[in-house]
């Protein structure tokens, strides 16, 4: 029952409009737009409770409490927040492009949103299942550098134009290592369905035949979310906040929701092709596969932010080399054992 | 051919990691800087005109508000520069007092250096870990002298107070947990390699450059010059302990950074010592002082090793009972002085980086 | 090994994940405060002279002493305290030969208007002539609201300090100074 919770209730959603004659199309437009709806109030609510988590975990591991007045446990801090920051004034510069400055961070939750599209969450449970879902995804997410840009570059802050540089260099060879290390994973099952690889991970893991990859995709993800210890677009103690200096209100809380929202894809990305998405280990089936899922989301969530509170920001100089001179040259050897490693699998006949 | 341009960046006095309000007018070419100008006075208070107005004693709280991160050595200079022009006696145990403030001060200050330098490379918890131990000190001279920064723990001729009872179990106590404490920031900050590539070989200051710039304090030992006033020239009882002064080889961010570090370890080994011999000093904490200080006329320098460098008291006397001048040597502005030679050619993240390294106080700066 | 000082910081803040934490949440939990804490003065009426050592210990001129002459004795009429400007040094508590101001542990002297922010020690109305011989009378805490009659009968306030300041505060708000 609790396995197939979400599905089931599609299917009687489906079963109840079909009960009061709706057409067969009208009816599923009607199922896909509510599980998208689902999906966009999950990412939202998530995003906030991130905000939540990675101020408690921050907190608790600088002997700190962290936000415990508003709500139990402090849980409705980040509601609070948002609830301020939308009754704030979005102060626009003077010498600001407006339409550009104004619409950026409107368009910062798109490519996120176009992304959970794909993500199947559970066993069945992908809104749509593609069958180039990999190639979507990174496709899409790397959408989101023509908007830090756009912010970057409408504010006509010096501090911002530094940001935006920074991610427009950041983003674009970090692209490269990300793909590559996913490479290795896509070999391996021959398909960039999202469902078929974790199909294929029904026995093991990839994160024990591909353990060099997963490091090259977590660190490649992790720049890609400007998270420390690549955070230079943010960059606070240099350029105050980069592209976001001179937004204001809840202009910069989409800018701040749409990196955790980026995070938990990048988590979730992970847990698919590495972790086993929603693959219960030691056959612990009873739990249910969304559950899974989620805890492996979370865990890999936790390590980002515990990255996050542990080590200091590299260098601008130090970041490209580290990409260019590291983590390309590593997936592409990656790469190279893996089609080897495949041969000899496939003509030992194992 | 694509023309290139370079700009002008305000990097301050509204900026998360000037420590205060301090600006540097960047000259950049991308990211790289050509010139860096440091711009201060932001906070200037006119502390050296508002001690002509005040008797000799009423001096003291104003030296507080210079470097309010090591006020009791701020104290300490004054109080002996006054002490020195009129030749008063300081009883032994305000000595030890002084001393074991002194430190504590010290170690308070550099817990700020060394977790500043962390955050503004971007570590945040090496930060916070270090206020926490900050604050356990913080605690200490509050039950010493009733306040947490501005101490105003000196006086003329003596101290204030005795330390109250049971204190100086308790900073005993802390001082042997405080290696336990130091050992965690190194691996948390001094051991990693992320922090290791921001702050190496950035920065350097050659020794004969740093002492050609007059510059003191870890500042200067970071460089390998071994000038420690402490050792060099010892004031107060400074010769009846056992400590070294550490030094660094390349002069550059790095070597400043665990030069802070490790000063805090002979800091704490000169206040276990203190605190042993203290035991066998009794009397009073103040010396025989006249009621009205009247020094004779005349003028006097007096300089002691602070937290950020040496801090010297440049007092005149015309024989009334208010100084006619003083003046003050502050290591924070005078260390300040090479700051544009020492960032042309980095990055824009290594001038945040070469400018906690030095370690500044804008109160200290801007006197 | 390189890597080495990465995964020791990761160690580490996992450590901390898992310590006890260290903050004092502060309006239901409090700190203790110490003995010597520099907090709000309090001044013993009874044991002060007057003799305004501790204004002139002030470096930042903040003590300010009102004395009236009562027959052939200095009578203390107001001890205000300029508390915005204090430097909490406790150059005066020091200077005071007869051990009559001192730091409370009072820290919490907010204000919601700036004129209630002076400490007000004493306000008081001197006596029209000396009487030196009732002095055990003043013992009672009926001086909650001092009624200003300059009558024969001497009113020497001997409250308690801590609500001296209030009491005086009211005084001096009814009297519109």
């Amino acid at each position: 029952m609790l396995e197939n919770l979400f599905v089931g209730i599609a299917q009687w959603l489906r079963a109840l409009l079909g009960g009061v004659g709706v057409p067969v199309e009208i009816n599923e437009a009607i199922v896909m737009l509510v599980k998208l709806v689902a999906i966009l109030v999950f990412i939202l609510i998530n995003a906030l409770w991130l905000v939540y988590m990675e101020r408690k975990v921050a907190a608790y591991m600088q002997a700190r409490i962290g936000p415990n007045r508003v709500g139990p446990k402090g849980l409705l801090q980040t509601t609070a927040d948002i609830g301020k920051l939308i009754s704030k004034e979005i102060i626009i510069p003077k010498k600001a492009d407006i339409a550009v400055f104004l619409i950026s961070p409107v368009l910062i939750f798109v490519p996120t949103l176009m992304v959970f599209a794909v993500i199947p969450f559970g066993k069945n449970m992908a809104a749509i299942d593609m069958n180039i879902g990999v190639f979507y995804l990174l496709a899409i997410a790397s959408l989101s550098t023509m908007i830090f840009w756009m912010g970057g570059w409408a504010s006509n802050s010096k501090y911002s134009l530094i940001g935006a540089m920074r991610v427009v260099a950041q983003m674009v060879s970090y692209e490269l290592p990300l793909v590559l290390g996913l490479l290795g994973v896509i070999m391996i099952v021959g398909s960039m369905n999202m469902s078929d690889i974790i199909a294929a991970q029904e026995h093991t893991w990839f994160i024990f035949t591909q353990p060099v990859a997963f490091l090259i995709y977590f660190a490649a993800a992790v720049a890609e979310t400007n998270r420390c210890p690549f955070d230079l677009v943010e960059g606070e103690s240099e350029i105050i906040a980069g592209p976001y200096t001179e937004y204001g209100g809840m202009a910069f809380a989409m800018y701040f929701l749409a990196e955790y929202a980026n995070i938990m894809v990048i988590c979730a990305m992970a847990t698919i092709m590495f972790f086993g998405g929603w693959h219960a280990p030691f056959g612990l089936t009873f739990i249910p596969s969304w559950v899974w899922f989620f805890l492996k989301m979370y865990a890999l969530i936790f390590i980002v932010m515990q990255l996050r509170w542990t080590y200091p920001r590299i260098r601008v100089d130090q970041l490209m080399g580290f990409s260019w001179k590291v983590l390309v040259p590593l997936a592409l050897a990656n790469i190279f054992i893996t089609g080897i490693g495949m041969k000899i699998y496939q003509a030992m006949g194992w | 051919m694509l023309r290139t341009q370079e700009y002008f960046l305000n990097f301050g006095p509204q900026h998360p990691s000037t420590h205060g309000v301090f600006q540097i007018i960047l000259t950049l070419d991308g990211e790289r800087i050509v010139k860096g100008e440091p711009v201060c006075g932001y906070l200037h208070r006119g502390i050296e005109k508002l001690a002509e107005a005040r008797t000799y004693t009423q001096v003291i709280p104003y030296t507080d508000r210079m470097d309010y991160l090591a006020a009791m050595l701020q104290n300490l200079g004054y109080v002996q520069a006054v002490e020195k022009l009129m030749g008063i006696e300081v009883p032994e145990r305000a000595e030890y007092l002084r001393v074991i403030s002194g430190e504590l001060s010290r170690i308070a200050s550099h817990l700020i250096g060394i977790g500043v330098n962390a955050l503004d490379i971007g570590a945040f918890t090496g930060f916070l870990l270090c206020f926490r131990e900050r604050e356990k000190i913080m605690d200490l001279l509050e039950e010493l002298t009733g306040s947490r920064m501005t101490l105003s723990y000196a006086r003329i001729g003596g101290v204030a107070d005795d330390a109250p009872e049971g204190w100086l179990d308790r900073l005993k106590k802390l001082m042997d947990e405080m290696p336990g404490y130091i050992e965690e920031y190194q691996g948390l900050i001094t051991g990693n390699e992320i922090f290791q590539a921001r702050t190496k070989f950035i920065g350097i200051l050659s020794p004969e450059t740093a002492i050609n710039y007059s510059l003191s304090g870890p500042t200067l030992r970071g460089s390998g010059v071994n000038y420690d006033l402490r050792k060099a020239r010892p004031y107060g009882v400074y010769d009846r302990f056992d400590f070294e002064v550490p030094l660094g080889e390349n002069g550059d961010c790095f070597d400043r950074f665990l030069c802070r570090m490790l000063e805090m370890e002979q800091s704490v080994r000169i206040i276990q010592q203190a605190v042993e011999q203290i035991k066998e000093v009794d009397g009073p904490v103040i010396g025989k002082v006249p009621k009205v200080l009247k020094p004779p006329k005349g003028e006097v320098y007096h300089e002691i090793e602070s937290s950020k460098g040496i801090i010297g008291y440049y007092v005149v006397s015309d024989g009334s009972n208010k100084p006619y001048r003083v003046h003050v040597r502050r290591p924070s502005f005078i260390n300040l002085g090479y700051l544009d030679e020492m960032v042309r050619g980095y990055l824009l993240a290594d001038v945040v980086a070469i400018l906690s390294s030095i370690d500044i106080v804008l109160g200290e700066v801007d006197c | 090994m390189f890597g080495k000082g990465l995964i020791k910081g990761l160690q580490i803040t996992w450590k901390e994940f898992w310590a006890p934490k260290l903050t004092v949440q502060y309006p239901d939990e409090q700190h203790t405060v110490p003995e010597r804490f520099h907090g709000r003065f309090v001044l013993d009426v009874d044991k002060c002279i007057a003799c305004g050592l501790c204004a002139n210990a002030c470096p930042n001129k903040v003590i300010s002493i009102e004395k009236q002459k009562v027959g052939k004795k200095q009578y203390m009429t107001g001890y205000k305290m300029k508390i915005q400007y204090c430097l909490f040094c406790g150059l005066c508590v020091e200077s005071c030969n007869k051990d009559a101001l001192h730091f409370s542990k009072d820290f919490n002297m907010n204000q919601y208007f700036y004129r209630d922010i002076p400490l007000v020690l004493v306000e008081r109305e001197a006596p029209a002539e000396p009487l030196e011989e009732e002095e055990p009378a003043a013992k009672a805490g009926d001086k909650e609201k001092p009624k200003p009659k300059p009558k024969a009968k001497a009113e020497k306030p001997a409250e308690p300090a801590a609500q001296t300041e209030v009491a005086a505060g009211k005084a001096s708000d009814k009297e519109g100074q």
